[in-house]
């Protein structure tokens, strides 16, 4: 290899991973078509690239050889693209002068029937790596100030949690939450595990710790509107809607006009309530009523005026306020599954009942004359898709150790009183993970009867002369014929379902969900907590199903997330904008007529007088403007035509 | 990983090293302590990570592939391992245990360390290997799960951090043959243990977890009959950096075609005084099962279960895809093994679901879901104040619907496996999750933060 000095000086390393990509692409032969490529003065394959010892020993390369752009073959640039520009960084190299190969998800792992084809193309996109390096130029990042805030949307324990954590380290939170109160889902339970506390008092302890700190600007009843913005810089509009009620003073208002909001039942198993929602127990927050106006007539709106005076102001509108944060965490929860009406006899019957009516049920000591009970697992949850109609097809993690839970309640309550209550648990699996078990163990000892049926043949719900039946076809024992069981309440075990706002939130954010309809994580082990959009961190079970335990750890590795952003004054972000050669430039103004964020100004240059320039501050890198310009004198950084046109080339160089 | 007796390291006169300073101790280099000790550097806290094994890494670098998405396990680790070494604000001392956490007041822990020695310098070590090749003492190697060799001078592993050789000198022969050979002149017979004092604001332990050793069911006799392996040891099978070229069973180097693996060996049996279900080994069988028809397309594979727990993000899904792909799931505690001549197995179970008779089945691999019980002795460390643990010995939070990662002494926050049996996903948000803890710990003691909530605007 000559020493040419315009030559580059590229070292290319072709990973192994282990055998992800050496047992389908012959890492060997790639390492050596590259080593001949023009610029490539070392060509190395590593078994795992991504190690530290390879790390270091890149490192002494790049100082031995004086390198001065490195390539590397491997995974995706999504794992390890990182990893490799801090080596480039740790070497003393600009790290935009580091560009990554995947031949992993490009060729091994989607060729594993065609081990030639795969290495051909593993060359190819190697070779397009190479191509792109040896024009590559050293880029700076961009600096940008950090908004020292974050906006955390949800005001249940997993937002009260993640503000918490982060009010503590100094951070100002602004805490928004749709719903009249905060406590979200827990609120409405009676019992939880492992405890046996009741919602409302874990809901009250944490808010009480909110409100110790001076940093947390609560909103309640308030909807995110529009988000704008970048990690480090977001700006979101919120609609603050009208409460109507100023204080607490209800005196004046009959009690059929009050209701229980959050622990309130709307299936019709309890009584609904009228349009004033009440704080849901003492210690909630706010503790102002707010009245629901869709459930209001305006001679109904007039009654509760006169009633209550000045504690309402029932021509309140709503308002709008702007939110400056670093970050944003989504913390917006998850709705129960509802059965649909007939579903098990779900709607038809008033005695089968879900399990959270159960908990309200229990709640108010209305299961006195419940003698015998089935409980039904699963429903809505590991469904088999068929055809194109969406089937829950995840499991809802929490549901087996709530039902253990509510039903050791319900046994120790009754058998202190008469010791006449019978349970029949209906499972496909018990699923009561880690020492939950001790729950189920429990259960069974109390004298439960769990009975196995099979998703094929799912047990059926009938009801003659107001007596309900179960009959189903229990797997553990040895008879042909179904059981028959008569009860008084069925109770559907129900786990929870993405929340509804998801689809809206997700386009709002530019968040993607997964196939399960829930918010979606970079990466479940890696970037548990992280969305694709940077500075955006996801906590507690808008991410999937979880109890309560596992949403607060989650939301406080949301926090950690973006604390570790906030805390900096400054933030590097990648230079990857658009540019302007004011030679080339003719003022057509193409590109500003393409850009959507109105980054592109024209600017007084010395010499050439007035052309384009771009705000890279503003810039989101689209290229738009790139693909407008007459004259290709507006080009991205690191990612110029030039460099693009030198990769196709290669891309389609024989092998 | 290393058991080798501290005794040994205890003789000769450690050496007393001056007081240092930090602002978090996290204690265990597995995937949830390097993710506390990382996101605490990212807050810009000054952390040490005390790793008791010659690497950082924990138990995850020695999987195959991770489930529910098959990343292969090493993906993930090694770069996180290198992230953290490299980090400017962690510190990193391996080979070294805690002996002793006095805490002094809030914010005020004095800390003992015990390093051992390698009787290697680690910083010149190059990692070339001569020595490895130069010695002559051939021990089984506890990261391929016995099922190959190492030396007695040796490197932890392809991708360790740091990556260096130590002496194992309880099988070591004084014979000299790897301080000759050694370019760097870094092996050092007379190296002697080191004792660390450190002062931190605050402990965070990530001490993962214990394997079970399945000899607690004898009647499985993973002692006598080679072709019975425990779970960990068909990870190294199944490992793209697997001991043995293919994968073949141990008995005779025979490629098995008829896999069993045995579900809850150890966990949700009062039996062995384990109640808990241990949450991983479904899964990891489940995902094993697919590697395998992947690596042997004509094997059968059968899991033999009690229930089937499915229950993180995307398990469900994986384990139905992997019924689909012809592994047979069989409901039903199997009683115990018999071996057959050749090496083959007899399994003796209640199937269940085909009306309950006694049934035997023929394979020619079993493989022992084992499952993780608590590291022992934590608590004896902290000479100040109580480390409740429960009643299997796991670390418990005074009350996990507050702060499920904190413990009973304020000031000591837990994570990952630490605080009972879990996943990788779930142990690595616990990890994130402890650093705000101890962030927030610390930063409250230096402000008095405590002052009446504004009120907003109620709307």
């Amino acid at each position: 290899m000559t020493e040419d000095k315009k030559l580059p000086r590229i070292g290319v390393y072709v990973c192994h991973c282990g055998g992800n990509i050496s047992d389908y692409v012959d890492v060997a032969k790639v390492t050596e078509v590259l080593a001949k490529e023009p610029g490539v003065v070392v060509a190395r394959d590593v078994m795992f690239a991504c190690s530290d010892s390879s790390q270091n020993d890149m490192i002494s390369d790049i100082k031995n050889h004086k390198l001065d752009r490195i390539v590397v073959a491997s995974c995706t640039p999504k794992l390890h693209e990182t990893t490799f520009r801090n080596v480039t960084d740790r070497a003393g190299l600009n790290k935009y002068t580091y560009y990554h190969a995947n031949i992993r998800e490009q060729a091994s792992w989607a060729h594993t029937d065609d081990k030639e084809g795969a290495t051909v193309k593993a060359i190819r996109h190697a070779r397009a790596a190479v191509a792109y390096a040896r024009l590559s130029e050293p880029l700076e990042s961009i600096k940008a100030q950090v908004t020292p805030g974050v906006l955390v949307i949800g005001g249940g324990v997993a937002g009260m949690r993640a503000a918490i954590n982060l009010a503590d380290l100094g951070v100002p939170v602004h805490l928004v939450e749709k719903g009249p109160f905060l406590g979200g889902q827990v609120t409405a339970l009676s019992n939880s595990y492992p405890y046996g506390k009741k919602g409302q008092d874990i809901v009250k302890d944490i808010i009480a710790e909110l409100r110790q700190r001076d940093n947390i600007a609560v909103y309640t009843n308030a909807d995110v509107m529009s988000t704008d913005g970048n990690i480090g810089n977001f700006e979101a509009r919120i609609r603050l809607n009208p409460r109507y009620f100023k204080s607490s003073r209800i005196e004046g208002l009959a009690p059929e006009m009050l209701s229980e909001s959050l622990t309130a039942d709307t299936s019709g198993i309890l009584p609904k309530g009228g349009p004033v929602n009440m704080p849901p127990f003492p210690g909630a927050y706010p503790n102002i009523p707010c009245l629901d106006m869709q459930d209001c007539s305006e001679e109904c709106a007039e009654s509760i005026s006169k009633a209550c005076g000045d504690a309402v102001d029932i021509h309140q509108k709503s308002e709008t306020a702007t939110i400056r944060a670093g970050v944003v965490i989504v913390a917006t929860g998850s709705d129960s599954y509802k059965p649909s009406k007939g579903e098990f006899g779900y709607g038809t019957h008033p005695r089968v009942v879900t399990l959270g009516q159960l908990h309200r049920l229990e709640a108010r000591d209305m299961l006195h004359d419940i003698h015998t009970m089935a409980f039904i697992y699963c429903v809505g949850s590991r469904q088999t898709k068929i055809g194109e109609e969406p089937a829950n097809e995840y499991c809802a993690r929490f549901c087996c150790n709530a039902a253990m839970n509510i039903s050791l309640v319900l046994l120790s309550e009754r058998q202190k009183v008469a010791g006449d209550l019978r349970l029949y648990h209906l499972y496909r699996d018990i699923r009561t993970y880690g020492r939950n078990e001790t729950l189920y163990e429990e259960t069974l000892k109390k004298g439960a009867v769990f009975i196995k049926y099979s998703e094929e043949d799912p047990p059926v719900v009938s009801a003659e002369s107001g007596r309900l039946t179960v009959t189903v076809k229990d797997l553990l024992t040895p008879l042909d014929d179904k059981l028959e069981i008569p009860v008084d309440m069925v109770v559907l075990v129900t786990g929870s379902v993405p929340n509804e706002s998801n689809d809206e939130l997700s386009q709002l954010l530019k968040i993607p969900k997964g196939a399960d309809r829930f918010l979606l994580e970079i990466h479940p082990k890696l970037r548990p907590v992280e969305t694709a959009m940077a500075g955006i961190f996801i906590a507690g079970t808008c991410q999937g199903p979880k109890d309560i335990r596992e949403t607060l750890a989650s939301a406080q590795a949301a926090s950690s997330k973006a604390a570790s952003v906030v805390l900096m004054k400054e933030l590097e972000l990648d230079p990857y904008v658009a540019s302007v050669d004011p030679k080339l430039c003719n003022l057509s103004k193409a590109c500003m007529a393409e850009c959507t964020y109105g980054a592109i100004e024209v600017k007084e240059y010395e010499k050439l007088g007035p052309r384009a320039y771009v705000n890279s501050a503003r810039c989101k890198g689209c290229g738009a403007c790139v693909s407008a310009c007459p004259t290709e004198a507006i080009q991205l950084k690191g990612l110029s035509n030039k460099q693009l046109r030198a990769q196709i080339e290669a891309l389609g160089k024989e092998v | 990983m290393m058991r080798i007796s501290p005794s040994i390291h205890e003789h000769g006169s450690p050496q007393e090293l001056p007081e240092e300073k930090y602002d978090v101790m996290v204690v265990g280099g597995g995937i949830s302590g390097m993710q506390t000790a990382l996101d605490l550097g990212d807050m810009g806290f000054k952390v040490l990570l005390v790793e008791k094994e010659p690497s950082i890494g924990g138990t995850m670098y020695k999987l195959s592939k991770t489930f529910p998405t098959l990343d292969c396990a090493s993906c993930i680790s090694t770069p996180r391992m290198a992230s953290t070494v490299h980090h400017k604000n962690i510190s990193l001392l391996t080979y070294s245990e805690v002996r002793e956490v006095v805490k002094a007041g809030e914010g005020d822990f004095k800390i003992r360390i015990f390093e051992k020695p390698r009787y290697v310098n680690a910083s010149a070590c190059t990692a070339c290997t001569l020595c490895e090749k130069a010695c002559p003492v051939l021990v089984p190697s506890e990261y391929d799960g016995n099922l190959s060799g190492r030396k007695a001078a040796f490197i932890p592993f392809e991708t360790a951090v740091p990556k260096a050789a130590l002496i194992d000198v309880d099988n070591c022969i004084y014979c000299g043959a790897c301080e000759r050979v050694c370019p760097a002149e870094c092996i050092d017979f007379l190296q002697t243990p080191k004792w660390h004092k450190v002062r931190v604001g605050s402990v965070v332990l990530a001490i993962g977890f214990r394997l079970i050793d399945a000899k607690v069911k004898p009647s499985y006799h993973s002692e006598e009959y080679p072709n019975v392996v425990n779970a960990m040891q068909m990870e190294r099978l199944l490992s793209p950096t697997r001991p043995t070229h293919a994968l073949v069973r141990p008995y005779d180097g025979k490629e098995p075609g008829n896999v069993a693996y045995i579900l809850c060996v150890g966990s949700r049996d009062d039996t062995v005084k384990n109640p808990y279900c241990s949450q991983v080994c479904c899964m990891y069988s489940i995902k094993q099962a697919q590697l395998l028809m992947g690596v042997l397309p004509l094997a059968d594979v059968s899991i033999y279960y009690i229930d089937i727990r499915a229950f993180g993000k995307g398990f469900e899904e994986f384990y139905v895809q992997t019924k689909n792909m012809g592994v047979r799931f069989v409901k039903g505690k199997i009683a115990k093994i018999e071996q057959q001549e050749n090496g083959d197995l007899t399994l003796f179970y209640e199937d269940i679901e085909n009306g309950g008779r006694l049934s035997k089945a023929s394979h020619d691999l079993v493989v022992l879901s084992v499952g993780m019980l608590p590291e022992e002795g934590v608590e004896n460390v902290f000479k100040d104040g109580e480390l409740a643990l429960d009643k299997i010995g796991w670390i418990k939070s005074p009350d996990e619907n507050k702060a499920p990662l904190s413990t009973s002494i304020k000031g000591v926050f837990a994570a990952g496996t630490a605080l009972g049996p879990k996943d990788i996903p779930d142990s690595a948000v616990e990890g994130g999750g402890a650093a705000i803890e101890a962030a927030a710990y610390l930063k409250s003691l230096s402000r008095n933060r405590v002052g009446e909530a504004t009120e907003e605007m109620p709307r």
